[in-house]
């Protein structure tokens, strides 16, 4: 489990993160949602330790992040961090020879899965089968957490629609996933646990199916309860 | 297995339940059929593992499936159940009607004879 306890943040005199709490579990996908500017990304980066927080506690698995986390869990950025030039294969060989946690037979069956050709190079590719590398970088490794940073933005309906199949997949496996988003709509039924966010603060959290079965609701009905509130 | 339309309002694995109970009662599925795994029906809904893990364990619990040790799932062969899932999808198909129907004040019997008329045509095409 992946527990956020409390954490702030500023940015200069700006408090981007004021009081955020809620917990992921393995085995789960947790969307965090809200408009932009919220603190998403902020947040992502606050648990793989990228940006210092000014106060409260992130556990992984019931310890604070080190360096031997990073073999257990995982960030994908909404942009792909690998040169334009590389091919994919040089992509995948980098991975290899950075990560221990790098799985070359999840890997190849990414590629397969996502109808990517290795010998492609990553400035030949469209924006959707961009964001596919991306994604494919990030869930080849044997990690138990994946975290995702709005990867269904600004790509076509298609790649949306592969990218969602691969929740649904043998390809995530247990694991657990957080993605942020600002449109949830394509992902409704894939979704367990949804945490609404605004303004550094944490709305809401629940259960997709339980809000569903408790109040008859979808979870676009609660975000338009809460948001308009 | 054809694909749903959710709608999403009802809990997913309800639906999913719903479906199964729709393709038994129909004769798509039959009894003693195999039913793909958890993750394979969600692959192919394009559902939450989750919650094809729990429309399963549901129906397992109303003993529209069973499981015999590691070996896939299957469609029960208990014909009380299955007698019960075809009176329990007529009933709330029934309940609907009489529902939508009585906010228009039809009289019954003028129900009962379009009812009938429509089945003839219907027959007759």
């Amino acid at each position: 489990m992946i527990e956020v306890k409390d954490i702030t943040k500023k940015f200069g005199r700006k408090e981007v993160l004021k009081g955020v709490s809620f917990t992921a579990n393995k085995g789960e996908i947790t969307c965090l949602i809200g408009i932009n500017g919220v603190g998403k990304t902020t947040i992502l980066n606050a648990i793989m330790a990228l940006t210092p927080i000014h106060s409260g506690q992130i556990l992984i698995n019931g310890e604070t992040i080190k360096k031997e986390s990073f073999e257990k869990i995982t960030f994908i950025p909404d942009a792909i961090t690998m040169l334009p030039n590389m091919r994919i294969s040089d992509a995948m060989e980098f991975m290899d020879d950075f990560y221990n946690s790098w799985n070359q037979k999840r890997a190849t069956e990414l590629l397969g899965f996502f109808k990517l050709k290795e010998s492609d190079r990553i400035s030949d590719l469209s924006k959707g089968n961009t964001a596919k590398v991306n994604l494919l970088l990030g869930l080849a490794m044997d990690v138990d957490y994946i975290l995702m940073d709005e990867p269904f933005s600004g790509i076509d309906i298609f790649s949306r629609e592969q990218i969602a199949d691969v929740f649904t997949s043998h390809l995530i496996e247990d694991r657990g996933v957080i993605i942020t988003t600002h449109e949830i709509s394509d992902i409704e039924h894939l979704i367990d646990k949804v945490v609404l966010l605004d303004n550094g603060q944490v709305l809401k959290e629940f259960n997709a199916e339980a809000v569903r079965e408790d109040e008859g609701k979808s979870v676009v009905d609660v975000m338009r309860e809460v948001f308009k509130a | 297995m054809n694909n749903i339309k959710f709608n999403n309002r009802d809990p997913v694995y309800v639906q999913v339940v719903r479906h199964f109970k729709e393709q038994i009662a129909t004769g798509m599925l039959e009894p003693g059929q195999e039913i793909p795994s958890r993750r394979e029906l969600a692959n192919k809904l394009k559902i939450n593992p989750n919650t094809a893990q729990r429309a399963y364990k549901e129906m397992e619990e109303e003993g529209l499936i069973y499981t015999e040790r590691n070996l896939p799932s299957r469609i029960t062969k208990d014909e009380h159940v299955l007698g019960s899932v075809r009176e329990e999808l007529i009933l709330q198909a029934v309940d609907s009607f009489v529902n939508s129907i009585r906010s228009i004040n039809v009289p019954v019997d003028e129900v009962l004879y379009l009812v009938k008329e429509k089945y003839s045509a219907e027959d007759k095409n």
